[in-house]
C-alpha cells in the first residue's frame, strides 16, 4: 500500500465523499425516471444496486441495496420494505462474489442484474398478482414483468458505464504503479 | 468467505436485515397510512417527481411521435376522408349538441349533489411504475383532509378510491383495478345493478366491466353506469362509465358488461377527492 501525505488523503477524502454523493443523486434521478410519464419504465435502481455493490464492501452495498428496495417500494406503491429486504440480501450476495469469486467484467455484471431483476420482478408478480388470484392474471407476466426485465437488461447497459465512469474517477486506488512503489520505497528509506 | 461469516461485519449485517424486516412489518400494520419517513420522503421529492414527470409526459409524447410516424400518417389521411364525411352530418349535430350541452350543464355533478365536500383541485404527480391498473399519485394528502377511501373523481366520472395517504401526497387506486368493486345502477332504468369491476383484458385498452348484472337486464350500448351508493363508499348517482357491449357471464348465471369510464384514466392531470358526502359510511362502522 502506498504511503500518503496528508494532501493526498485529503484529496482522496473528499473524492470519496464526491463519489457517494454523485452515487446518490444518480439513484435519485433513476427514481424519478421511474415514476414519470405513462409508460412501463425499467427497473433502474436494481442494475444501480448491483453496480454499487459489484465495487464496494458489504457494509455500504447493503446499505445502498435496502436504499434502492425502498425507492422501488415508494415508485411502484408496494408495501415499504418488501424489495429493500430483497435487495439488501442480493447486494451483500454480490459484494461477497465480486470479493472471492468474480472479477469486475461486463458480462458479469449484466447476468447478475439479469438473474436479479428476474427475481424482484418475478417476486412482484408472484406476491401483488398471482397470489391473489385475478382472472388472465398470467398476461400481466408476459405483457408487464417481463417486458419491463427485457427493458431493464437494456439499460443496465447505461446503468454500469455511468457507474464505471464514477468509480474510474473518484474511486481510490488500492493498486500502486511501479513508479509510486519506488517512489514510496525511497521515502521509507527501503532501497 | 468463511471469516467474513465469523466477523464483526456480518454481525452488523444481520442486524441491520433484521431492521429492515422490522420496518416490513410495521408497514404492513399502518392500514392506509404511509409510515413518516416515506411521508416525508414524498413531501421532499414531491417537487422533483412532478417536475420529472411532466419532462417524462413531454419525452414520451415526442417519442410516440417519432417511432409512429407513418401511422399517424395513415391515420391522418384516413380521417382527412372521414372529416368530409362528419362534415355533411354536422349541421344536423349542431342544435342536438347544443342541447346536450345544456342538459349536461343542468345535470351537472355539483348542482345536483350540494352536499358534497370536494378538496382543492388535485394534480396527479404521476403514475405508479409498471402498475398495470394505472394507479396513481396526488398532491394533496392528510393535510389537506384526505382520508384513505374517499372517491376520487373528475368532472366526466368516477376515477377511483384513495388507498394510501401521506401528509401532502395519495395513492388512487382506479376503476380498472380488479381490487376496487363499485356498486352501479343504470342510469337510465335505475333498476339494473351490477357491480363495476376491472380485470386485466379490460385494463389493458383503459376500460373496466359490469359484472353479476341480472339475466333480464335492460342494459343497451351506450347506456350511462353511475353510482348506486349502497355500500356508503361512494356518493350516488355520479357517473361510471358506458356500456360498450354486453354478454353472458363465464358463470352462465348473469351477464357482463364492458364499460368505457367517463374519465380518460390513462391520462389524467387532475381531480377531485370528495371528503364528505349525504350517506357516506361512518369511520366508525369501517373500524368495526
Amino acid at each position: 500500500m502506498k504511503i500518503r501525505t496528508p494532501r493526498e488523503k485529503r484529496i482522496l477524502y473528499i473524492k470519496n465523499i464526491l463519489r457517494w454523493i454523485i452515487t446518490y443523486a444518480v439513484i435519485f434521478i433513476c427514481f424519478l425516471i421511474m415514476t414519470s410519464g405513462t409508460w412501463l419504465k425499467p427497473v433502474l435502481l436494481v442494475p444501480a444496486a448491483v453496480a454499487v455493490a459489484l465495487a464496494n464492501g458489504q457494509l455500504s452495498s447493503a446499505f445502498t441495496g435496502a436504499v434502492c428496495g425502498y425507492l422501488i417500494d415508494i415508485a411502484g406503491d408496494k408495501v415499504i420494505g418488501t424489495n429493500a429486504v430483497i435487495l439488501t440480501v442480493f447486494s451483500v450476495v454480490i459484494s461477497l462474489l465480486y470479493e472471492y469469486y468474480l472479477r469486475n467484467k461486463f458480462v458479469n455484471y449484466m447476468i447478475i442484474t439479469a438473474v436479479v431483476s428476474y427475481v424482484v420482478l418475478w417476486l412482484d408478480y408472484k406476491f401483488y398478482y398471482e397470489m391473489w388470484e385475478y382472472e388472465y392474471v398470467e398476461r400481466i407476466f408476459a405483457q408487464t414483468s417481463m417486458k419491463v426485465w427485457a427493458y431493464t437488461i437494456v439499460s443496465a447497459v447505461v446503468i454500469y458505464f455511468i457507474f464505471e465512469l464514477i468509480n474510474h474517477y473518484l474511486m481510490p486506488k488500492n493498486h500502486v504503479t511501479i513508479e509510486e512503489a519506488v517512489s514510496t520505497a525511497v521515502q521509507t528509506g527501503r532501497h | 468467505m468463511h471469516d467474513f461469516l465469523k466477523s464483526a461485519k456480518f454481525k452488523v449485517l444481520l442486524c441491520f436485515l433484521a431492521f429492515i424486516v422490522g420496518i416490513l412489518i410495521y408497514s404492513v400494520t399502518k392500514g392506509g397510512y404511509s409510515l413518516s419517513g416515506v411521508s416525508l420522503f414524498n413531501t421532499v421529492s414531491k417537487p422533483f417527481r412532478t417536475a420529472s414527470n411532466k419532462i417524462g409526459i413531454v419525452m414520451e409524447e415526442s417519442l410516440d411521435k417519432f417511432f409512429n410516424s407513418d401511422e399517424y400518417y395513415e391515420e391522418n389521411k384516413r380521417l382527412k376522408e372521414e372529416i368530409g364525411e362528419l362534415n355533411r352530418q354536422l349541421t344536423e349535430y349542431e342544435s342536438l349538441k347544443a342541447e346536450v350541452e345544456e342538459l349536461r350543464e343542468l345535470v351537472s355533478i355539483k348542482q345536483e349533489h350540494e352536499d358534497f365536500e370536494y378538496t382543492e383541485k388535485c394534480d396527479v404527480i404521476g403514475y405508479v411504475t409498471n402498475d398495470p391498473f394505472m394507479s396513481f399519485t396526488i398532491d394533496k394528502g392528510s393535510a389537506e383532509g384526505v382520508k384513505p377511501d374517499c372517491p376520487v373523481v373528475t368532472a366526466e366520472g368516477l376515477v377511483g378510491i384513495i388507498v394510501e395517504v401521506s401528509d401532502h401526497m395519495s395513492t388512487v387506486r382506479t376503476i380498472l383495478s380488479p381490487d376496487l368493486s363499485v356498486a352501479a345502477v343504470n342510469s337510465r332504468s335505475n333498476k339494473d345493478m351490477g357491480i363495476v369491476e376491472g380485470d386485466i383484458p379490460s385494463a389493458e385498452k383503459g376500460q373496466s366491466r359490469l359484472i353479476h348484472i341480472n339475466k333480464d337486464n335492460k342494459f343497451k350500448k351506450g347506456d350511462l353506469v353511475i353510482t348506486s351508493g349502497t355500500s356508503g363508499l361512494f356518493p350516488k348517482d355520479y357517473s361510471i362509465g358506458k356500456i360498450l357491449s354486453i354478454s353472458p357471464d363465464s358463470n352462465g348465471i348473469s351477464d357482463c358488461a364492458v364499460i368505457e369510464p367517463c374519465a380518460d384514466i390513462s391520462r389524467l392531470s387532475s381531480v377531485y377527492v370528495i371528503t364528505d358526502f349525504t350517506g357516506k359510511r361512518a369511520e366508525e362502522e369501517d373500524e368495526n
